[in-house]
């Protein structure tokens, strides 16, 4: 489910079986001229790399709107105001929160945030449209959404 | 008294007059609303269309697999594509069966024998629906309806998969 009115009537309907939210971690900036083109890139591909394991996953999973920061940010406090976040969904019966990122200095504060960080490798290619990228990028959130079964057993 | 041509009286030209331009009048305004009403009927119905699925009719086995296309769809304010995929196998009888893998509990994507436990059947990996070879949801599994269906054709030898049903039962 997707944080939008048509899937929010359904959540609230059905509660009890949604207990997983996905946010995606997604930078920005603009100080360094020669790094905008692959962050706006990280942000292409996390957003399909987000919606695609809500597609497999719709019936448990609540997609949120994605946290945005800026990439030079000190994450010794991002991850406070992740944390947060995090507690706000908590005030549901939401369980697991599986956070989505390319950005690996996240890895550092993994312990202090209240949820299971997943990390990915970026994939650099001209476009995410090549069947061979496709093909690559499905393989890959078929493992995913293994992962994230294996945190519902 | 046959070469006697009648008069047109004044009440009876004013009354023709007055009835050709009312006449006209009321059509001209009857005319929209009368398109409107109809309209939904003129126009062609694009959603019906199918789609080659890019899979020959030969390639289908009784073993499910998984087909994927994309069709252009109006959602609101977004015109895009977006990708379909079906559970296409044939049945007993030889009859290609395409099936939605839209889970009907809550609408995650079921795979053919997703889970080691249970064989022959299509399983949701959300909350453990089951669905038999058929689409019938397994009762006592939390899908309260079977899989819809896509209606379909074969031409020149391609199988074509249109839209979606969904159908009763257990």
């Amino acid at each position: 489910m997707k944080w939008k009115k048509a899937d929010v009537e359904k959540y609230v309907q059905a509660k009890e079986y949604i207990d997983t939210i996905l946010l995606p971690l997604i930078p920005f900036q603009f100080s360094q001229d020669k790094d905008i083109e692959l962050v706006a890139s990280q942000n292409d591909l996390l957003h399909i790399f987000a919606s695609e394991i809500e597609k497999e996953l719709a019936g448990r999973v609540m997609l949120l709107p994605s946290y945005h920061y800026i990439s030079s940010a000190a994450k010794s406090e991002e991850y406070l105001r992740l944390n947060s976040w995090i507690q706000e969904t908590e005030k549901q019966p939401f369980e697991h929160a599986i956070l989505l990122t390319f950005d690996a200095s996240w890895k550092k504060y993994e312990k202090e945030i209240t949820g299971n960080l997943i990390w990915l490798p970026m994939i650099q290619s001209e476009s995410f449209d090549s069947k061979q990228i496709k093909g690559l990028i499905k393989n890959q959130v078929e493992q995913i959404c293994e992962m994230i079964r294996a945190y519902w057993q | 008294m046959s070469d006697y041509k009648q008069q047109v009286s004044r009440r009876q030209f004013l009354n023709y007059t007055l009835t050709g331009v009312g006449g006209f009048m009321a059509a001209g305004m009857l005319a929209s609303p009368l398109r409107m009403a109809i309209d939904p009927v003129l126009q062609p119905s694009r959603s019906g269309d199918l789609a080659n699925v890019g899979l020959a009719e030969e390639d289908i086995t009784t073993e499910p697999q998984r087909v994927e296309w994309k069709v252009e769809q109006v959602d609101g304010w977004y015109e895009s594509e977006v990708t379909k995929s079906a559970w296409v196998f044939k049945n007993d009888k030889g009859e290609i069966v395409a099936l939605s893998p839209v889970c009907k509990h809550l609408g995650c994507m079921v795979s053919w024998e997703g889970s080691e436990k249970y064989p022959n059947e299509f399983f949701c990996p959300c909350h453990d629906g089951r669905y038999y070879k058929d689409g019938t949801n397994v009762p006592g599994t939390p899908p309260p309806e079977p899989l819809d269906v896509f209606e379909q054709k074969v031409e020149n030898g391609m199988l074509f998969l249109g839209k979606a049903h969904p159908r009763k039962g257990a």
